[in-house]
């Protein structure tokens, strides 16, 4: 009997609740619902973030914090005055004397070509003083490739090269990929469609493997990866060249 | 007892033993963390005795050197400029691209046969505690091998190939079509190097809006995958590597030139 009571005095107050105060009350506890998943998630990022930033950045500074034990600079007087660290001292400093000699002497005092292919820029350097510098044109980057599986880079070799010929008004002999890029057949190897005048400029400089520095009709794409691996120059950045550049004068192209 | 009341007990019991569970957790990830800190501390030196065991100065039976010799500062600094010299003609008697790295004056040059091709300020500099010991012979002889690049992790593509199929007659032939000297990237690359030594060479300008956030995700995701390689070894109770760096801004024009010049497996002399 008392626990029914208890139980009608427990229901009595629900039945009192006004319906739009139940929904008021649904309400808060959805929102709290709601705001105490958003704080679980952010809880969970931030702890998430906090262990990514703890092994990423805070162990990498952490490993700075500790001085390596090295060895200690002392400066002993008593040292200087021996005659092994006076022999130890004129033994490196004639080492740093050779070695500064012999770097220097990798500079060369006669006239060379610097290229950068990235800018596609040139530098002509005498008696190591820059005295021009300009636009040029280099390798493209372009892979062609064919159905038969034959394929050809067009870049511009990296290093040191050196001037192997050098030719005045040059004839370009069209290699096999200069057909294929144009969807032409391959012809035979001295066919006479293999050979065009008046595309190389008036000059012509050969760095070896069929690379070239030569001139060019497309003066518009000067400054420009447009090559198929040799340097092009306009007209009278070719002939300074031409004119500065002896067989055997280095160029280094990077 | 009551329904009610027995519930309620069990209620009690049930949260407390999640908090136990909750506190025990935290309890062992701090353990943990600590454990992760202790070894992350220890690696610097292990590293350091590593190069000692490398590159450091053995005494010859014929031609004895006195030991007290390394502490004076006057044969440190020396046998730093010897360090770089020889670095420098080593890699000037290769035929490849090769990069020097001059912290003292804040220059990097691109070099080829011992012929400086291009040169390029050093805006800031960042460099580890080990390697800032100028003053150390250990590091001295380490930096007078020049660094062989083991990997490289860049923005930017190396070589931008563009792959082009050969067309099948006349028809189908098109003209190239122009590049896009436009066309803008962010340039950071990381070079990592045969003792471990890490060099990060990141544009030193904020060109775009972007530019500080790409920056960001860049070295965000090596930080991640050097401490992936260190929970890897400590989790396994070895002590992490510890990877000394050099960490460089230099104008965009400069690192593009620069990453797309080294080879692959490029040499750099460091000069610190």
């Amino acid at each position: 009997m008392e626990e029914i009571s208890i139980q009608d005095n427990e229901s009595k107050p629900d039945d009192d609740i006004n319906p739009a105060d139940m929904d008021q009350k649904e309400k808060n506890e959805k929102l709290m619902k709601i705001v105490r998943n958003i704080l679980n998630v952010s809880m969970v990022l931030l702890i998430i973030v906090s262990v990514i930033a703890f092994f990423t950045y805070a162990v990498p500074a952490i490993q700075e914090i500790p001085e390596v034990v090295k060895t200690s600079i002392t400066n002993i007087d008593s040292i200087k005055k021996e005659a092994v660290y006076k022999k130890q001292i004129a033994q490196i400093k004639r080492d740093v004397q050779r070695l500064s000699r012999k770097y220097n002497s990798y500079t060369s005092g006669q006239s060379y070509l610097v290229i950068n292919t990235t800018d596609n820029l040139f530098y002509l350097y005498r008696n190591k003083k820059l005295i021009r510098e300009g636009h040029c044109s280099t390798g493209s980057y372009k892979l062609l490739k064919t159905e038969e599986g034959r394929s050809w880079i067009f870049k511009t070799p990296k290093g040191r090269f050196w001037i192997q010929g050098k030719t005045i008004n040059p004839t370009w002999k069209r290699p096999d990929w200069a057909f294929v890029e144009e969807g032409l057949p391959i012809p035979s190897a001295d066919h006479y469609s293999r050979y065009e005048y008046g595309v190389l400029g008036d000059y012509a400089l050969a760095l070896g493997d069929g690379y070239l520095i030569h001139g060019t009709i497309y003066k518009r794409f000067l400054g420009m990866p447009v090559t198929h691996g040799c340097v092009r120059l306009n007209d009278e950045d070719l002939e300074a060249i031409f004119n500065t550049l002896s067989i055997g004068s280095k160029v280094y192209i990077f | 007892m009551p329904e009610a009341m027995e519930m309620e007990t069990e209620k009690i019991y049930t949260s407390s033993d999640r908090k136990n569970k909750i506190l025990a957790w935290i309890c062992i990830a701090l353990c943990f963390l600590i454990y992760y800190s202790i070894m992350s501390i220890i690696a610097p030196g292990k590293k350091y005795r590593e190069l000692k065991s490398e590159y450091g100065f053995r005494q010859n039976e014929k031609n004895p050197v006195d030991e007290r010799i390394f502490t004076d500062s006057t044969y440190l600094s020396i046998l730093k400029e010897k360090s770089f010299l020889q670095s420098r003609v080593t890699l000037a008697e290769s035929d490849s691209i090769y990069l020097t790295v001059n912290l003292h004056d804040s220059i990097v040059n691109l070099e080829i046969n011992g012929v400086s091709v291009h040169k390029a300020d050093i805006k800031r500099t960042n460099i580890s505690k080990m390697l800032k010991g100028e003053k150390d012979y250990v590091i001295l002889l380490m930096l007078s091998v020049p660094l062989t690049v083991n990997r490289n992790f860049a923005s930017i593509e190396k070589e931008p190939l563009m792959i082009k199929l050969a067309p099948k007659d006349t028809s189908e032939y098109e003209p190239d079509i122009i590049p896009d000297t436009a066309d803008y990237e962010p340039v950071n690359f990381i070079l990592e190097t045969d003792n471990g030594t890490i060099l990060c060479v990141y544009q030193a300008e904020k060109l775009r809006a972007g530019d500080g956030i790409r920056l960001f995700i860049f070295d965000v995701k090596h930080r991640v995958r050097y401490a992936a390689a260190d929970f890897a070894r400590i989790i396994t109770f070895r002590v992490p590597v510890y990877r000394p760096f050099i960490k460089l801004r230099i104008p965009r024009s400069d690192a593009k030139i620069i990453y797309r010049a080294l080879p692959v497996q490029g040499q750099i002399a460091v000069y610190s």
